[in-house]
């Protein structure tokens, strides 16, 4: 190739026009980018005028202070707890969902267009939908639970707020993973089911010995997308429960919170503490995303 | 947007298989009465679990206060069309839409236009390094939280609390674009460019109208996906902006919830409006926006 007549190589305007797209990439997506670690060794503050002064790693002493260390850990706890069940949950009722939707029903693609639904509306319009529903005064969540002689708060019960949204973003998120789950059903060669038919096998070992082995990329795909996807994620929890709610704190939110205020830090709380946050944050999507996968990829040879 | 092919739509990701023949579709079809009764009732009850909320909140959108007071969960009696003008004028959404449809069109046309300035030519080998920067363009889907860099970023370039500078990071962002754009190329011959070139057509307009015609399908899901994205921002808006007239549609709703507490009929007619422009495009677009954001997500 190299000898070849490279076509437009040689002209400028293709190098300039790359220049541009790439500046404001750079600019406005990649700098910030490399910026969090840079600046999360700073006292950087939310107002241009005053001096920023290099910190080294006090804004990582900090994190891990015994001040803050409880509500650290508590964050750090919360992200878990909601990454692993939103990914878990998520994963398997989508692949039920998916062979339920994959068999010849009337009105199944209804059914699909239903569920991916969610994806277009978006966490403001979710958020407001669901607070409607476990509206605590009146919802009908409150009658259900009303029925039992219960009542709840519901977002705003700290022993119950967590699994709410958990259910919604399981809710809202489940239709990519259908859709995924589905071309990855149609992909299987019918031949394999005749073969497997032809030797007696029954509809259990064609599951086991069939779909599921033939399904591991499309489950590695999903459970990656959903854990990568979960460990960051905060808009729905920031819409339904507000930044500062304790029970659902998860590290994203306290990026957030400490960066722009609210009431425990306000104006005075430097966006370098912020920063440091969603450095650690970082460090942790990646580990975690990079042990599932080898894990995943390991799996999917061994089935 | 009107005429969209259906080129990108992954084998079997459709939503709406028409002219589909039985035999690919007889994976586990019920074969018998029981099963099917149970698959159905399952399908049902799946379509309940979705279709419910949204019913709900169009009944409560419908009732007047007083109604809600005294039934709050029951089916509307005497539907209150005002609810939605009251919402729409109290909510001042008129303006908030309006910029939340220039936000999302101009970020997203111009994330899928910069998305096609530097993946063709990487695609190509048109510049020096095209390995690395594709390596470049995958980790950019790995980014860390960068909420506090942009905020100082847009502070430091007198671009804090512009439309221009939420347009200019929402279009930045521009994700999985530039990967598929560089993917869908490979499949596009070389000879093409051989052929533009000897006809003495000019990089510019090979780049500007000349492929664009031959790649309709990606950019317009490139497209989408950053549309659907700037559309349902709701943090980088509230981080960027302080004047109330410069909020999209996400921000003023969400707003709203905060004035109207306890007015639910009200707040969720406010919904509804919010919520109709995207019921209504998913109708048309169903099946296209689908295998968008499908393609997007395993891409990435």
């Amino acid at each position: 190739m190299s000898n070849s007549y490279i076509v437009f190589g040689r002209r400028w305007t293709a190098q300039l026009t790359f220049a541009i797209g790439m500046a404001l990439i750079v600019v406005f997506s990649l700098i910030p980018a490399v910026g969090i670690v840079v600046i999360s060794f700073t006292d950087i503050r939310s107002l241009p005028f005053l001096p920023v002064r290099w910190v080294g790693l006090d804004n990582y002493r900090t994190f891990f202070s015994s001040a803050q260390l409880a509500y650290n850990v508590a964050a750090l706890q919360n992200t878990f707890v909601f990454a692993f069940a939103v990914t878990i949950f998520q994963n398997v009722i989508a692949l039920l969902i998916a062979v339920l939707l994959n068999q010849r029903l009337k009105g199944r693609n209804f059914a699909r267009a239903v569920v991916f639904l969610p994806t277009i509306l978006g966490v403001t319009v979710i958020g407001l939908i669901f607070s409607l529903i476990f509206n605590p005064s009146a919802g009908p969540a409150a009658q259900l639970w009303g029925m039992f002689g219960a009542s709840s708060a519901f977002f705003g019960d700290p022993s119950l707020a967590m699994t709410l949204v958990i259910l919604v973003q399981v809710w809202s998120g489940i239709g990519v993973a259908v859709v995924i789950y589905l071309a990855g059903l149609q992909a299987i060669p019918q031949e394999l089911y005749e073969v497997a038919d032809i030797d007696g096998a029954t509809g259990g070992q064609k599951l086991r010995h069939v779909t599921i082995p033939l399904l591991a990329p499309s489950v590695t795909a999903n459970t990656l997308l959903c854990i990568i996807g979960a460990l960051q994620s905060y808009q729905l929890i920031y819409v339904l429960t507000g930044p500062i709610n304790p029970a659902t704190q998860v590290l994203s939110l306290a990026i957030f919170t400490q960066g722009f205020g609210g009431p425990q830090g306000g104006a005075v709380q430097s966006q370098g503490y912020a920063a440091a946050i969603a450095v650690v944050q970082f460090i942790i999507v990646a580990i975690i995303s990079l042990a599932t996968l080898a894990y995943l990829r390991r799996r999917e040879t061994a089935l | 947007m009107s005429t969209m092919p259906v080129a990108a739509v992954p084998a079997g990701a459709s939503t709406a298989p028409s002219g589909r023949g039985p035999a690919a579709e007889s994976v586990g079809a019920p074969r018998n009465h029981g099963l099917a009764v149970a698959s159905y009732a399952l399908m049902a009850l799946v379509i309940v679990i979705y279709l419910y909320p949204l019913l709900f909140l169009v009944n409560t959108a419908l009732k007047s206060n007083n109604e809600f007071l005294v039934n709050p969960t029951g089916v509307v009696q005497s539907p209150q069309f005002g609810n939605f003008a009251a919402a729409w004028q109290q909510g001042n959404f008129a303006s908030y839409m309006l910029n939340s449809v220039l936000y999302t069109f101009v970020a997203a046309a111009l994330g899928t236009v910069m998305s096609l300035m530097i993946a063709v030519p990487v695609a190509r080998g048109y510049v020096k390094h095209p390995k690395v920067w594709m390596g470049l363009f995958a980790s950019m889907l790995f980014l860390p939280n960068t909420l506090v860099t942009v905020f100082q970023l847009a502070l430091r370039l007198n671009l804090y609390d512009t439309p221009l500078g939420y347009i200019l990071i929402m279009a930045s962002g521009v994700g999985v674009g530039p990967l598929l754009i560089a993917g869908y190329l490979n499949s596009i011959p070389r000879e093409i460019d051989e052929a533009a070139a000897m006809d003495g057509c000019g990089y510019l307009r090979y780049l500007f109208t000349f492929l664009p015609k031959l790649m309709m399908p990606v950019l317009s899901t490139a497209f989408i996906l950053q549309a659907i994205g700037v559309w349902n921002d709701i943090i980088l808006a509230t981080i960027l902006f302080s004047s109330q007239e410069h909020w999209p549609v996400t921000l003023g709703l969400f707003n709203f919830k905060g004035t109207y507490t306890s007015e639910w009929s009200l707040l969720s007619a406010a919904t509804m409006i919010v919520a109709a422009p995207l019921l209504l495009v998913y109708l048309f677009l169903q099946r296209y926006l689908v295998a968008s954001v499908v393609g997007g997500a395993v891409k990435g």
